[in-house]
């Protein structure tokens, strides 16, 4: 099949996620050359070439015949931009220490013996290293059931997630009526009421409706949770592709609708990636809905974790090993989907 | 068709397929739902993580004499109230049995069923007087005892052995180094033992029962009189709290922050030579801990009542919403007839006189004879009975003695306290 024959979506999909310049027609033309109006478009973005490095007044760069003050000038702004740099990159490592520290401390605490886990003062490295606590935690009853239940869960509720906040998102931000307006400042009324406030009510109306310890339950509950963060990113995502784009894809014969599926949504991708990972942690993670809903058939595994903490006393060891196992997932998850991410970061950050 | 559209295909088609699959399949994978919705051979027992190994032996040995097999719902005891007041609130319940820490017995009395007939006279005589009294809610007996548990004094036998520790003793105090029977005698050794780094004893800031123990060794009741009248400003009161902070000199810095956690810690390590802690945790010292097989048990010591611990028992409901009481009333029935069964366990504890005897004796339970000499004491007396206790416990006790144990002054911290609990009970 030639390029002239191949059908609009396919073509659309597959280079405009790619941001490829190079297409035909006028959407390619519009994707390769942003827009008409509004100067970059969100599609055109990641095409840009990074701004050039800055460009250092060194003796042999600015040539010869130069006055000598100019020289000096050079040189210390050269060291003050290195100074700066290297100022950047301590503030960086002390950021990622910070936030790294807690996850590197639960991952050492795992391999600790049940003495070392609760060594006063505590200790960061393991004493001794033992996988003790990994067997203790995997082989407890329900781990695996409560994996198979968390990845159910997520996954359903991030493509309900998906499902509802990508045409919410899409018909705000391009019919820009009143109540669309008052729709997505709406939609933030629930992340503004306290979890255990709807928790309790959810829970009874789940059992009412024959949905109790079930992950269909949960997943729903887990959705009212993430919708309108992603109604939210999927908007800023949406704003940033001018309405030429879609204009031109319906000269080119796409109906509305051909025109989101076809143009748009290829286009946002990245911004779905970030949306759906989104969605998806928060599900994942989730503890007090969980905690509320589940029971023998679905209760997931932030539960299963919280178990090892009782009345009587605290397995450290076993809990740090099931909570770096469960962290698995996640961050292959992030990993696999890096890329999207990155570019659904920036979707819309440039604007000419 | 270029590869990057059929593969771009195929990803989508999968990923849509795996979500189908995932959402058709998703009727959980941890068993049979829990739902209590019709009569069967199987209960739904909810319980706290950590009284589910006590209940696991019962359980089996429930099946074979009754044919009631046992699914356990298990949930950490932070979220436990919650859940249990949502599902009661509801009507609608996924369990047939609870276990309920005995603090909650007063909230949840309107929403679970009496079970005076598990309560023969035998029985009635083989469990401790003041669980007896803690089951009884307003005229019916609304929860079985399932375990119970009080402090007891666990002590490092080889530092109290040690030659030159029992001569040095001797001749500043003028009496022999042994577990102590007076709290004279246990502020001495908690002095004695307070140098080169480690300490004599905790003081718990964190936590009240300790503190309510002495109140009762004192000779008054807990904070509530029986006519609900707030007494925590009367002179027991006032003499448990000058007591309690007058330990914290031979204790552990940061006293306010110590709690249940903190104190077990703390002994494990070997950083202090005596605790005042749940008997429990005598058979719970890690092999590797530096104290493993030193340590020493001794009953909880007596005031001017007499001695006197406060029981943290747990007690096995049937919920007024579930349609399967036969069942478990006879899975409850079944855990009080094999309720030694529990002390095999990692928690090790039982509610029975009798199931506590038979294995006083026995090798590495010498925690039993101190925490059966406790529970029977003349003094020992639970909680009050008011469903706002934990709120009492959270808003007005734990604060005052965090700020007593770090060096308030007791009168005017228990009369802040009696008014707070004025307030919460108006």
């Amino acid at each position: 099949m030639s390029t002239a024959e191949t059908p609009i979506n396919d073509r659309f999909a597959a280079e405009a996620a790619a941001s490829r310049p190079r297409h035909s027609g006028v959407v390619s033309a519009i994707l390769a050359t942003g827009t008409k109006s509004s100067g970059a478009t969100a599609g055109a973005a990641p095409t840009r070439a990074l701004p050039a490095e800055p460009v250092l007044l060194t003796p042999a760069a600015s040539g010869t015949g130069r006055p000598r003050r100019r020289n000096h000038h050079a040189e210390g702004l050269e060291a003050g931009k290195r100074s700066t740099r290297i100022l950047l990159w301590i503030v960086l490592a002390a950021a990622m220490v910070l936030y790294g520290f807690p996850f590197l401390y639960l991952l050492f605490t795992s391999f600790k013996t049940p003495i070392d886990t609760i060594a006063v003062p505590p200790t960061i490295l393991p004493k001794e290293w033992t996988l003790e606590n990994y067997a203790n935690a995997l082989g407890r009853n329900g781990v695996l059931a409560s994996f198979i239940n968390s990845v159910q869960t997520a996954v359903i509720s991030t493509v309900l997630s998906l499902a509802l906040a990508i045409p919410a998102a899409y018909g705000i931000t391009r019919y820009k009526t009143p109540s669309g307006r008052v729709f997505i400042m709406a939609a933030l009324v629930t992340r503004m009421v306290p979890p255990v406030a709807i928790g309790i009510p959810l829970a009874s109306m789940m059992a009412s409706a024959g949905l109790a310890d079930t992950p269909i339950a949960l997943s729903i509950a887990h959705t009212t949770i993430s919708l309108p963060l992603s109604i939210w990113l999927m908007s800023s995502f949406f704003e940033a592709v001018p309405n030429d784009l879609e204009e031109a894809a319906t000269v080119d014969g796409c109906s509305r609708l051909g025109a989101l599926w076809r143009v748009v949504i290829p286009v946002v991708s990245g911004g779905i990636a970030v949306t759906a990972i989104f969605a998806f942690l928060a599900s994942w993670n989730e503890f007090l809905f969980a905690l509320l809903m589940t029971a023998i058939r679905s209760q997931t595994t932030p539960v299963v974790i919280a178990n090892f903490q009782t009345q009587f006393g605290l397995d450290w060891g076993s809990m740090t090993a099931l909570a770096a196992v469960y962290s698995i997932p996640v961050i292959l998850l992030t990993l696999l989907l890096q890329r999207k991410i990155v570019a659904g970061m920036t979707l819309g950050a440039v604007k000419g | 068709m270029s590869s990057r559209t059929t593969i771009s295909r195929i990803t989508a088609i999968g990923g849509l397929s795996t979500a189908v699959l995932l959402a058709a399949t998703a009727c959980g994978a941890g068993g049979p739902a829990a739902t209590s919705g019709s009569a069967t051979s199987t209960v739904n027992v909810l319980v706290e993580a950590g009284g589910h190994a006590e209940l696991t032996g019962v359980a089996e040995q429930c099946k074979k004499d009754t044919g009631v097999s046992a699914n356990f719902v298990e949930l950490p005891y932070d979220g436990m109230f919650n859940r249990l007041s949502s599902e009661f609130s509801s009507g609608n319940v996924s369990f047939d049995v609870a276990a309920l820490d005995s603090v909650w017995l007063p909230s949840f009395k309107d929403a679970v069923q009496p079970i005076d007939e598990l309560f023969t006279d035998e029985a009635k005589k083989d469990i401790f007087p003041a669980l007896v009294k803690e089951a009884n809610v307003d005229g019916h007996f609304i929860g079985m005892p399932a375990w119970t548990n009080a402090e007891i004094i666990l002590y490092r036998k080889d530092l109290f052995d040690d030659a030159k520790n029992k001569a040095d003793f001797k001749a500043k105090y003028g009496y022999d180094l042994a577990a102590p029977t007076t709290w004279k005698q246990y502020q001495d050794i908690s002095e004695f033992f307070t140098k080169d780094g480690m300490y004599g004893t905790d003081v718990k800031g964190g936590v009240e029962t300790e503190w309510l123990a002495h109140v009762l060794q004192a000779g008054s009741p807990m904070v509530l009189d029986e006519n609900n009248n707030v007494v925590i400003d009367n002179a027991a009161h006032k003499d448990a709290l000058d007591f309690y902070t007058s330990l914290v000199k031979s204790a552990p810095p940061g006293a306010a922050q110590v709690d249940w956690a903190a104190a077990q810690n703390l002994f494990n390590q070997g950083k202090t030579a005596m605790t005042r802690f749940w008997a429990h945790a005598y058979r719970q010292i890690p092999k590797d801990s530096p104290v493993a097989g030193k340590v020493g048990a001794a009953p909880m010591i007596g005031g001017s009542a007499g001695v006197a611990g406060v029981p943290g028992p747990w007690y096995l409901s049937v919920p007024k919403a579930t349609k399967n009481s036969d069942a478990a009333k006879k899975f409850i029935k079944c855990a009080y007839d094999h309720n030694d069964l529990g002390i095999e366990s990692s928690l090790g504890l039982a509610s029975r006189i009798s199931a506590f005897e038979k294995y006083q004796d026995k090798a590495g339970y010498e925690s039993f004879k101190p925490l059966i000499e406790t529970l029977k004491g003349q003094a020992t007396a639970t909680r009050p009975a008011t469903a706002k206790w934990q709120q009492i416990v959270d808003t007005a006790l734990v604060p005052m003695l965090q700020k007593a144990v770090a060096g308030g002054d007791s009168a005017t911290l228990l009369a802040a306290a009696k008014k707070q609990i004025q307030d919460l009970l108006k």
